[in-house]
């Protein structure tokens, strides 16, 4: 009992530390997962309009081989290049939250039904506006759900950033160790499986809520 | 319902089975001989796994070495491990990269490395009571030797001939420009110095940056805290004015960088000495006998040299132990 | 720092390098293993019933979630430095992707199979042995490569809590600014992992009747639902760490 109470002290003496790594880690996470869903989204949309099969092949195969690599590995290949700090961090991590929302957004536009875009086309829409009107609808829930998975584990990855010395909540777990203080450890990695299962949680919910809106079943390609 | 019903049905009947059927019956078939083939494939990728496994498990060291994140440290415990291999054919491993110095201590304590180089001043680190506050070199050699047998079983050795301290580091050439050759005698200009530092520094209790202003009555414009790896190349590129280096760091030499002399004696001796638990010790009485050759062997000049291979030639701390022990004719070409 | 350079340094040093990429495979090892271990009876004790199966899936997934460097450190107050602890947390990493392809293999043997195998007289046991088991062989290979490419990522951070492995020359290249050290060690990490995705892959298809009949498109990601085991498998990312 005692030792849960004065883990409480602790963290309430350490807080504007915690606030901070927990801010660093927030914005570390965010950052990635927007860029790097800024580049897979349309990426995805461009895939199912090409008429070049190996394209296809070619980008799903270098996105799935992204993902294969170590992410410390990927960290620590940055370092020569881009030096030590969040842009490197952020690099990784973009790079490793293309590839759940790449596929995703691609299943999501081919899962609408010809017989639909058939329809649309009868009824006059043009191109741009069977696109933004009529799949888009058709694809959030898929892309909703590749949003999620990526940016749970971005939360859960962003922890190694520290390595590279862009801080965040890895921070708090590796100079616990180097002090010998397991408080913070423990305060640092509850932390981040804390903040990475409330934005499954979050996400989970706006995902259901958007299918609602769309009249779709949510997660359907989680 | 009989399996040759079943498979005659195939194909017919697909409303009432379901649209998977025509797979069933193909799908039974090809069970005739694949469940072998399916075990063995999967007893092998298991026997394999658990070969590599045990192999994994079973080779559990003799004896470990500690070293942290800084390269002087890895590179005697190679040393160590040569030397230990060499003459009592125990199984050395080194587990180099740990954290700081709490952690190699906590990491002794619970047996979970035996032996590590240690520094000194450590003492200074609220590990036990001490009978006195004196910076003497002896002195402080003495306590650490006396304490950390009586409280925590270790043998800390007699020192290794060289320390590694903190240096207050400036460029050569804004040295030689100001005349700065001790810590003193930056006081006039220290309000406009930006000051690169290790963070752990800022925070230590004896020998950290309060006690320091105290007893020099400095206080720099800004502090910059930084890993201490980065503090080096700071100020050689003039990011930073000045900076705490540790003394016996290469990249000293190599950026021509100037350190200044702890005139007021504010830093604790930092002497090195291998530290071993005592109970490792009885188990294997050859291994403080294999390390002798190295006690009041290597002084600052040396261990710097050899930092400088690792750190500016980028050779490996191993190359360079097993190099140096040659060159001594401490193991065999 | 020049191609030569780093081919030189990795020269030099192979006996170490071999060392260190012979330790990463042991760990991972290990730790898959073992998961394999475990997990192909937790994946048949799914089977039971449906909140069996979401309690040990939950659990499994969560433990997932876990940041490496957290799992890591945390495992490290426990049981102290060394490969233990590293092959403990590769462990705990493995047992979702293999519980998880293991029930949802065991899972998609058709009900009209398992009637027929009913109706020729065998046990329980047999149906699972005979019928279920080596239907699912396939997604138990999915699961494994997932979980053996997995493992590799987590092991490089072992030198964080005292392991061994390819994760040496990384970390230590860190600390020491030096960047021949960070490709020794990187790159054969992320090409051991590429190779045991690429390797284990190819093992599964040859172990999946359905695709050994037709080729499979692949494009996709063989995300599209219909091609064989890789659609047991959410689109998890493989890399974790």
């Amino acid at each position: 009992m005692s030792a849960g109470l004065s883990f409480f002290e602790f963290l309430g003496e350490r807080l504007p530390d915690l606030l901070l790594a927990l801010r660093e880690h927030l914005t570390l996470s965010l950052i990635a997962v927007l860029i790097g869903s800024a580049i897979s989204l349309p990426l995805g949309v461009l895939l199912v309009y090409s008429r070049i099969g190996w394209l296809n092949s070619a980008v799903f195969f270098l996105a799935n081989l992204l993902q294969t690599i170590p992410s410390l590995a990927l960290l620590a290949i940055l370092i020569p290049l881009m030096g030590i700090g969040a842009r490197p961090a952020v690099l990784a991590l973009l790079l490793y939250s293309i590839m759940p929302v790449l596929r995703n957004t691609y299943e999501g536009f081919r899962s609408v039904d010809p017989h639909v875009l058939e329809a649309a086309r009868g009824l006059g829409y043009s191109a741009a506006q069977r696109l933004l009107r009529v799949q888009l609808p058709l694809a959030v829930p898929y892309i909703m759900s590749g949003i999620r998975l990526t940016t749970v584990y971005v939360i859960s990855w962003a922890t190694l950033a520290t390595l590279v010395g862009a801080g965040g909540l890895g921070q708090l777990i590796v100079s616990g160790m180097g002090v010998n203080q397991p408080y913070l450890i423990v305060a640092g990695a509850l932390g981040a499986i804390a903040l990475a299962l409330a934005a499954d949680l979050l996400l989970g919910w706006l995902e259901s809520a958007l299918g609602r809106r769309f009249g779709l079943r949510g997660g359907a390609a989680a | 319902m009989s399996l040759a019903r079943r498979c005659g049905e195939r194909g017919t009947d697909k409303g009432r089975c379901g649209w998977r059927w025509p797979k069933t019956a193909t799908a039974l078939k090809a069970l005739a001989g694949k469940p072998r083939a399916a075990r063995t494939a999967a007893s092998a990728c298991l026997v394999l796994l658990l070969t590599l496994a045990g192999a994994g498990c079973g080779a559990r060291p003799d004896l470990r070495i500690g070293a942290q994140t800084f390269t002087e440290t890895k590179i005697l415990a190679e040393m160590y491990k040569a030397l230990i291999e060499q003459k009592t054919g125990l199984d050395v491993k080194v587990i180099p990269d740990l954290a700081a110095s709490p952690l190699v201590f906590s990491a002794l304590d619970r047996g979970d490395i035996d032996l590590a180089t240690l520094y000194s001043g450590e003492i200074f680190n609220n590990h036990f009571p001490l009978e006195s506050l004196t910076k003497d070199r002896a002195e402080v050699l003495r306590q650490a030797q006396e304490g950390f047998d009586r409280y925590y079983g270790f043998d800390w050795m007699d020192p290794l001939g060289f320390e590694n301290t903190y240096a207050f580091t400036v460029r050569r050439q804004v040295a030689e420009a100001r005349g700065y050759r001790s810590i003193s005698d930056i006081k006039p200009d220290a309000a406009s110095m930006r000051f690169g530092v290790d963070t752990s520094w800022l925070e230590r209790a004896s020998d950290g940056y309060p006690a320091f202003r105290q007893e020099y009555g400095i206080s720099f414009a800004k502090a910059y805290p930084m890993e201490l790896s980065l503090v080096y190349t700071a100020v050689k590129n003039e990011q930073v004015d000045i900076v705490l280096a540790y003394s016996t760091d290469a990249r000293l030499k190599a950026f021509d960088l100037q350190t200044l002399q702890d005139d007021r004696h504010f830093f604790p001796p930092y002497d090195a000495s291998p530290v071993m638990r005592k109970e490792m010790e009885a188990l294997h009485p050859g291994v403080k006998e294999a390390l002798r050759p190295l006690i009041g062997a290597i002084d600052a000049e040396t261990m710097i040299g050899l930092n400088y291979q690792v750190d500016i030639e980028k050779k490996s701390e191993r190359e360079v132990a097993l190099a140096y022990l040659k060159q001594k004719g401490l193991i065999p070409k | 720092m020049t191609f030569a350079d780093f081919a030189d340094y990795f020269w030099r040093n192979r006996g170490l390098m071999g060392e260190y990429f012979l330790q990463h495979v042991q760990m991972v090892a290990a730790g898959v293993g073992l998961a394999l271990l475990a997990g192909v009876p937790l994946g048949i004790l799914c089977m039971r019933g449906r909140w069996t199966a979401r309690l040990v899936l939950a659990v499994t997934g969560i433990l997932q979630v876990v940041p490496s460097l957290a799992m890591l450190v945390l495992l490290m107050l426990w049981m102290g430095l060394g490969n233990a602890t590293v092959m403990a947390g590769l462990f705990l990493y493995s047992l979702n992707p293999i519980v998880r392809n293991t029930y949802v293999g065991l899972q998609q043997v058709s009900g009209s199979l398992i009637d027929a195998a009913r109706g020729v007289g065998m046990s329980r046991w047999q149906q699972l042995w005979r019928v279920r088991v080596p239907l699912a062989l396939p997604y138990m290979m999915t699961g494994l490569r997932v979980a053996a490419v997995i493992a590799i990522g987590v092991a490089t951070i072992a030198p964080l809590v005292g392991g061994d492995g390819l994760g040496r020359e990384v970390y230590a290249g860190i600390n020491g600014q030096n960047s021949l050290r960070i490709y020794s060690g990187a790159l054969p990490a992320a090409l051991l992992a590429i190779v045991a995705d690429i390797g284990l892959g190819a093992l599964q298809r040859r172990l999946d009747p359905a695709a050994a009949r037709s080729r499979r498109p692949r494009a996709g990601g063989g995300a599209s639902g219909k091609d064989g085991a890789d659609a047991a498998v959410p689109p998890v990312p493989k890399a974790q760490g």
